[in-house]
Parts: C-alpha cells; structure tokens; sequence
C-alpha cells in the first residue's frame, strides 16, 4: 500500500503533537519511523490505523482519502489479545472477514508454523510469556494479509532470540505477501536490519526521510546526527 | 450452642420432609429475586456499557449518583415505592403496595445501580483496548460491541451475581412494600425477622441456613464460570 501524508495535525487540546506538511511511504517497503520520545511517532501511527482522527490534513492510502478499515493492520508495543485461546486470536480477523472453517484453519497454522506457536495453540492470554504475546499479536495482525502493516515497538520489552525471529518473519512474510511495513523504533540496529527506508522526526514534525542505510550512515539534518549519536537533543 | 444445634437439625428436617410452606416461600424468594436481576440485568448492562464507552456532559454527576444508589439503604429504596404506589400516591391506582410486582420494583432500584457501577468500572477498563483492537483488525461497529460484551462475560457475570446476592438477602424494601403476608409477600428474609420476633430461633435459623445454601450455590456457579474462563 502507497501512503501520502499532506498537511496532517494533531492537537490535544492547545497542545500541537503532529504537524506534517508532506510525507511518503512506498507500496512494499519496510519503513523505520524514528526519533526521540514525543516526536509524534505513535500518533501518526495511530492516526494511519484509524485509531484517532487528525485535526486536519489528510491520508492517502494508495491515492484515496478513504480509510481502508479492513486492509490495515497494528500491532502494539504491549498487545492486547483476545481472552480466549491463541489460535482463536489468530482466527478472529479471518472470522469477522467471513473466512470459510477450511481457509481459516490452513492460515492460522501456516502463521503458528512460522512464529513457533503450534505448541501453545490452546494456551489463553494470562499463561503468555510477553515474546510470545507479541508473536501472537503479529500473527494475528498478519492472518488477513493486510496492505499495510504498522508496528509500534513491537520488540521494545522482547529478548534478542525472539526479537531476531519476529524480525526474520518480517521481512520474510512481508516480501511475500507484499504487504508495506512501518516500525516506530528506538532501536537503530533493528531499524538497520529490518528496514530499507527511515522517517525521522522530531517535535511532532518529519524533519529527514529516504534511504535507511544512507540516513544512519550520513544523515543530512543536524538533529538526526544527534539523535543517531545520541547526543541531547536541546 | 443448643439453640444453633435445634437449628441445623431443623433446617435438615425442613429440607427433608418437603415442608410446604418453607417451599412456597423459598419459590417466592428466587421468583423476586430472579426477576428482579433479569430486568435489572436488562436496564443495566446496556447503560453501563453506554457510560463506560462514550464521553459526554454530565457524564460525571451519573457516575457520582450510581456510585451513591449503589449504596442505596434498602428501607429508602423500599419508602420511595411504597409512597408511590400508596393509595395516595402518584401511582396508586395501579394498587400494586402488599404484591409481589411491588417487591420486584423495589429490589430493581437496589439491584440496578450495583449492576450498572460495576458494568461500568469494567467496561471503562476495557472499551479503550478493545476498541483499538477491534479498529485495527477491521471489526466494525457492532463487531467491536460484540467484542467488548465478549471480553467482559467474566466481569459482568460478577455484576449479575453480585446483584443477585443483594436481592435475595435484602429484608428492608421487601418488607415496607410487601408487608410480610403469609402466602402472599413472604420471603425467607422478611420470614426469618419476623420468626426470630415470635422467638422461634429453630426455625429462623432453618431458614437462614437454606437461604445461605442457594447463596452458596449460585456463587459456587459463578467460581465454577470464573476458573473455566481463566484456565
């Protein structure tokens, strides 16, 4: 899925929190959205999944301003899951889109197959460790092959090992299934590994954008060398 | 010690030997209370579930009077239907004081409030994740209420109970509008206060233990529900 930003803003109350004047995400790519704390990155985030409503501005999934509800996908950092088994989590999307028993079935054991979820299929919610949670949350945001997938620290509270086989399933399913994935990171090297394209910003506004590797490598805007050096940001 | 032990040995004869009278007043007992939480259940879990999930003016004084009418003292509640419903009342042609519909509508007043606060405090703790949730995986308006009623059947069964456990041992609103009229309005509560006024302990004490016991059940239903769900 293509996505323009144009003129997007958000404010609570007096408080401005997003001001974009223009901002772009390719159809199939994998975008790290970074910056430090209050950046306005999970609002904008946010803001895509349909979840809060802009001040002004406008979104453009694949040219249209009509949110495509059912094409989108969020995962956040601490995931709110159904309280009922994990495959009925992975289930549900496919149920309420009117998946046929059979189709449902074969989908939600290919994602349990790919993220090692098979052994705890009929475990609920409470008996989850928070790796195995998050992975629960992905395969249950994946199941309906979404245009676009938006993550939120998915891996913020994870250990490495499973942070490196979320990462591995991805990119793997994301190239695949074509599906355009955006990460709101702290994580530099995560954003290295995972991502071909960068946003920054900073004080609700995107202030670089373009090539991860060449961004962290070179960055262009002074901010964005401090951030990546992490140096204060005054 | 004698008195507590006659008890227990009546209240197992009473069970025993069918006594009829304990039987029509315990059928009386859970056909009020029951009805009374069924529509009580019908007003309150909706309005509950509206409060927790919209914003809206004035949204905190309701809070604050639910919260209040939680703790409605049940002679207050029972006052406020009998002077309704008094021949001189503004509803007093309906004749409805000394029956047992007048009953149920007092123990809706009492039971109502405690299944909306609770509904409520349930739902303010849910709706927001849920309906991100719902948002996120494309569940539409009415999939997203479905979910939400799904995710708190654990926490809305305990409103439900709760409410049921205030009506069945509640005496004060039963007995003002009721009246305590044998084969008429008498239920175990109002049953026992009066056994234990002719100073038949054995008897009151029977009654309190069978009405201990049907407590016991529908709680040891509700624990039954609770350790299903959390497995």
């Amino acid at each position: 899925m293509h996505i323009l930003l144009r003129l997007l803003k958000k404010s609570f109350g007096e408080r401005s929190v997003l001001d974009i004047d223009s901002g772009e995400i390719k159809h199939g790519s994998r975008t790290a959205v970074i910056g430090p704390n209050g950046a306005g990155k999970s609002t904008l985030l946010n803001i895509m999944a349909g979840i809060l409503k802009p001040t002004c501005g406008n979104i453009y999934y694949d040219g249209s301003k009509e949110f495509p509800g059912t094409n989108i996908s969020l995962v956040f950092q601490e995931p709110y899951l159904i309280s009922s088994t994990v495959e009925k989590n992975i289930a549900y999307p496919l149920k309420i889109r009117g998946f046929s028993k059979e189709d449902i079935l074969t989908r939600t054991n290919l994602l349990m197959e790919e993220l090692n979820l098979h052994k705890i299929k009929k475990q609920r919610p409470w008996n989850l460790s928070g790796g195995e949670k998050q992975k629960v949350a992905l395969a249950r945001a994946l199941s309906f092959k979404p245009g676009l997938l938006l993550l939120d620290e998915p891996t913020a509270n994870i250990d490495p090992h499973t942070t490196a086989e979320i990462e591995k399933m991805l990119i793997e399913i994301g190239e695949k299934e074509d599906i355009t994935v955006v990460t709101v990171t702290h994580n530099l090297a995560q954003a290295r590994r995972m991502c071909d394209q960068v946003i920054m910003m900073h004080a609700g506004k995107i202030i670089e954008t373009g090539d991860c590797e060449n961004i962290l490598k070179k960055p262009c805007n002074e901010i964005t060398r401090k951030f990546i050096e992490g140096e204060l940001l005054i | 010690m004698d008195t507590i032990g006659h008890g227990i040995t009546e209240a197992i004869k009473l069970i025993f030997t069918a006594d009829k009278e304990i039987f029509q007043i315990v059928g009386l007992s859970l056909y009020i209370s029951f009805s009374s939480v069924v529509i009580s259940s019908v007003i309150g879990i909706p309005a509950g579930i509206l409060i927790g999930t919209y914003d809206f003016k004035g949204k905190g004084i309701i809070v604050r009077l639910i919260y209040t009418f939680m703790s409605l003292p049940p002679v207050i509640a029972g006052l406020t239907v009998f002077l309704i419903f008094m021949r001189r009342g503004p509803l007093g042609s309906l004749q409805l004081n000394y029956t047992v519909p007048a009953m149920v509508i007092a123990q809706v007043c009492l039971v109502t409030p405690i299944i909306i606060g609770l509904t409520y405090n349930i739902v303010k703790e849910k709706a927001r994740a849920v309906n991100a949730l719902g948002i996120t995986l494309g569940a539409g308006r009415i999939r997203r209420g479905r979910l939400l009623i799904y995710e708190m059947r654990v926490g809305v069964t305990t409103a439900v109970v709760t409410g049921f456990g205030r009506a069945v041992s509640e005496v004060g609103a039963v007995m003002i509008v009721g009246g305590n009229i044998k084969g008429k309005t008498r239920v175990m509560t109002t049953y026992i206060s009066e056994l234990k006024g002719m100073g038949n302990y054995d008897r009151a004490i029977a009654v309190g233990i069978i009405l201990l016991l049907i407590s016991f059940m529908v709680n040891a239903v509700l624990y039954h529900f609770q350790e299903r769900e959390s497995r």
